[in-house]
């Protein structure tokens, strides 16, 4: 008979994931894209190091100014900044880490209990948390200089609204997941939460523009907020500042209740994982009566194209009609432009004493919208999936592949800066034709200049992406930073070009120097596609490897 | 019925091998996945890869289709130089890849449209391929819904009726019934049995010693990335009996080839914890 093995406590149990989540980063690294990928991510920590920082001085001064200076209600504001923070913040970049399920340990025999455990210390494994604790530190540090004697009151604030927080997150990231396993919910919600998160941006414009009468309606409606969380985590010190101890014990009592409440609802969920609920994405069956397919329609245009590049071409449409993320990107530049053109050049026409007429507004507008719209092409084939492997195994050169791609890609600029152009001119005007033609010809050599990089980039860096997913969907670290510092070139010598103009005092030079620029860049691209088809040859592998997981 | 996945391979004179590799090496690092390996399949022939997991299988597989540079050594498919010709022999192969190769994202009809005209067949030619293709394969009923949906014995499907919708002469098939039900599985042998008839030549990988033994006129062994065994069913057989006509299966043949290898790991009767 076999020998039975001992049963390991929650702690031990917990203590052998965290071994095998450092296994598996460390093993990670092994891979040469993966660890120009962290050399990437290495940069932007630092960056959102500085970030955190520079705000936890400002989470520090702030609550040492409302303590010191009396102002003691202020203090609801710096809780209910950080709860936001830390609640939606894992919604828009869930990224890191999230590769990872937890729930697959589940076929090991965990308890109830350290499966809870697992859950719960997960919800500190990620940036929103720890730059929230940091935060919420430096309220502490703050608390502590300003008035030392409410330090014991700001401590239990502190403790309980981090596991409250670290909870809700946990219980509403877990509803997300429980309601976005279905491919149609998850692009559903995708969709409506880019909207939601589009429209936000109009609140501005449309509310009073008065910071004093913003000030004062937000502290009207404060009493409405009470109740919740953020609140009673600023009553508990505010109470304890002003010796009214009843009113922070009942701060205390409140955030306590939710904190149980969360965590029983939490427990429930994580027991019905525990008994196994099933999230998987069972094919569709099968509709009893039998329908024809119809005959694909003829595009008369795309007759012009080699076949292998139309059958591209046909395909990318198809990719890009059918991921309601893209195209909800593709909505987002005429939604800011329209934005920014009501906040700066329609009803604000003064910026920092400048006037932004057309012939400022307008090459602004559109650098702008190309930096948004060139962002995918650093990323190519990031939704090709396994498809990739069609690539390589019929008879096309990869130049095909780039040609089709990138032509995709300047119909969608020519749709998007058409339109653009359009409500630009009936809202604020035409620029002067000098600007005008300026700018159209620096377009062209912004977008066919930058292209070929692009297209090395997808090769090189690329990173597979899931259709309709918001967790784990970023671009390679290393792809970004080259996006980043290539468009600062692109950027800064456009703005020179367009500077010799106004220094030199004829107007039209830069459209001229734009359109050599323009052509040379144009030739540039052609010239580039064989080479890159060579360079696609030797990162089959690396490609294949990325998409094909 | 499918006529036209065998027009091809009729059209042409039929060289002496239809895949030829001399000293095949694909170097990992340190590691030798495949090591000078001479190949030869003839053509019309239904040939079986066989191997142990890690022997080396897929890696061949992938460089004898494109989806792999070899380190060293030459493929030559229908005496065309893969390396020196790469377009003109992939336009001779179909391939059903490991993981199977598809865009998820379009419908079966328009994956087969895709696919068709990658390979340069016109419109028409394309949809009434497509349109065969899909009813023979059982697929026709679900024009709207896209590959992601599909279960996975119903992507296998897909992906050899891409694979053979430009009338390879050459099919590659990694693991092709892998995961496919007994129904399912039956329509994809059919097929591949009438075009072998036709003169195709289908290399073929799989676990499944049964499938390669019933389907297989020819068999190659790779372990630790070398060519092991090689020939006929009969000629293995007898390679291992001593005599022709013996009634050994080639899971014993198998065995015997691979486990000779294996010969000075610890042979355990039982495992200690377990007694």
């Amino acid at each position: 008979m076999a020998e039975m093995t001992p049963s390991l406590n929650s702690i031990q149990q917990v203590r052998l994931v965290a071994g095998l989540r450092w296994r598996i980063l460390r093993n990670s690294l092994r891979n040469k894209n993966k660890m120009f990928d962290l050399i990437g991510l290495f940069f932007a920590g630092i960056f959102s190091g500085v970030l955190v920082l520079g705000l936890a001085f400002a989470f520090y001064s702030g609550t040492h100014y409302f303590l010191s200076g009396g102002r003691t209600r202020g203090l609801v504001f710096l809780f209910w900044a950080i709860f936001l923070f830390w609640q939606f913040f894992p919604i828009f970049v869930a990224g890191f880490g999230g590769s990872f399920e937890f729930r697959t340990l589940l076929r090991f025999p965990f308890s109830m209990r350290a499966f809870y455990l697992l859950g719960l210390a997960y919800g500190f494994a990620n940036f929103s948390a720890l730059a929230s604790l940091s935060w919420l530190f430096a309220m502490t540090l703050g608390a502590a200089a300003a008035m030392p004697r409410v330090l014991p009151a700001m401590l239990a604030a502190v403790a309980l609204f981090v596991l409250m927080n670290v909870t809700l997150e946990r219980l509403t990231g877990s509803w997300l997941e429980h309601i976005l396993a279905r491919r149609r919910s998850r692009e559903f919600f995708v969709g409506f939460f880019l909207l939601a998160m589009i429209s936000l941006q109009f609140l501005g414009p449309l509310t009073d523009r008065s910071l004093n009468s913003r000030y004062s309606s937000v502290l009207r409606t404060l009493p409405y907020f009470a109740p919740f969380p953020p609140s009673l985590a600023g009553r508990i010190i505010a109470g304890a500042a002003r010796h009214e101890y009843a009113d922070a014990f009942l701060g205390i009592a409140g955030l306590t209740l939710f904190v149980f409440l969360f965590s029983a609802l939490l427990w429930r969920r994580f027991a019905a994982q525990y008994r196994g609920e099933e999230w998987s994405e069972a094919p569709s069956p099968a509709p009893a009566s039998r329908i024809h397919a119809k005959k694909a329609p003829e595009r008369d245009a795309l007759r012009l194209l080699s076949p292998q590049v139309a059958a591209f071409v046909s395909k990318e449409f198809r990719y890009v009609t059918r991921n309601g993320f893209a195209l909800l990107l593709l909505a987002m530049p005429l939604t800011l432009m329209v934005l920014f053109t009501s906040q700066f050049a329609s009803r604000h026409p003064h910026v920092g004493g400048i006037a932004l007429g057309a012939d400022l507004f307008f090459p602004a507008m559109m650098g702008y919208l190309i930096l948004i719209l060139m962002a995918p092409s650093y990323n190519n084939f990031a939704y090709e999936g396994r498809g990739i492997q069609t690539y390589f195994t019929a008879p096309i050169r990869f130049r095909e592949v780039f040609l089709a791609k990138n032509l995709m890609l300047v119909v969608i600029l020519v749709a998007e800066l058409s339109l653009s152009i359009t409500v630009l001119a009936i809202w604020i005007g035409v620029p002067s034709p000098p600007f005008f033609f300026a700018t159209l010809a620096a377009i062209i050599f912004f977008v066919a200049g930058q292209l070929p990089i692009a297209n090395w980039s997808s090769l090189c860096f690329p990173r597979k992406l899931e259709f309709g997913s918001l967790r784990g969907q970023r671009n390679s670290g290393v792809a970004v930073w080259i996006m980043f510092a290539v468009q600062i070139v692109f950027g800064g010598a456009c703005a020179l070009v367009l500077s010799i103009g106004r220094w030199t005092g004829n107007f039209w030079l830069p459209a001229e120097i734009f359109a050599v620029l323009a052509a040379a860049a144009i030739g540039g691209y052609f010239a580039s596609l064989d080479a890159l088809s060579h360079v696609a040859e030797k990162k089959k592998e690396v490609l294949t490897e990325a998409l094909c997981r | 019925m499918l006529e036209f996945c065998c027009q091809l391979a009729l059209a042409h004179t039929m060289p002496d091998f239809a895949i030829c590799t001399e000293k095949l090496t694909r170097r990992f690092g340190n590691l030798i996945a495949v090591d000078h390996m001479d190949l030869q399949v003839a053509a019309g022939q239904f040939f079986g890869f066989l191997g142990p997991n890690g022997a080396g299988k897929s890696t061949t597989i992938k460089m004898l289709t494109g989806l792999l540079a070899p380190t060293s050594g030459s493929i030559k498919l229908l005496n065309i130089d893969f390396a020196a010709n790469p377009v003109e022999a992939k336009r001779q192969i179909g391939v059903v890849p490991e993981g199977m190769g598809l865009f998820e994202r379009l419908t079966a009809a328009e994956y087969l449209h895709f696919v068709g005209q990658m390979y340069g067949l016109d419109r028409n030619a394309t949809q009434r391929r497509s349109e065969e293709l899909l009813e023979f394969m059982q697929l026709a009923d679900r024009p709207k819904t896209i590959i992601a949906d599909y279960s996975h014995g119903m992507q296998k499907k897909l992906a050899l009726a891409a694979a053979v919708i430009h009338g390879p002469r050459i099919l590659f098939l990694d693991e092709p019934f892998e995961g496919v039900d007994a129904l399912a599985s039956r329509t994809l042998k059919a097929l591949l049995s009438k075009m072998t008839e036709r003169g195709v030549t289908i290399f073929l990988t799989s676990h499944v010693m049964e499938i390669v033994e019933r389907l297989c006129s020819h068999v190659a062994i790779i372990d630790k990335g070398c060519l092991v065994a090689q020939g006929s069913l009969e000629e293995l057989r007898a390679g291992i009996s001593g005599e022709t006509g013996s009634k050994t299966t080639l899971e014993q043949i198998f065995l015997s080839i691979v486990g000779e290898s294996g010969a000075a790991r610890p042979q355990l009767e039982e495992l200690s914890w377990l007694k």
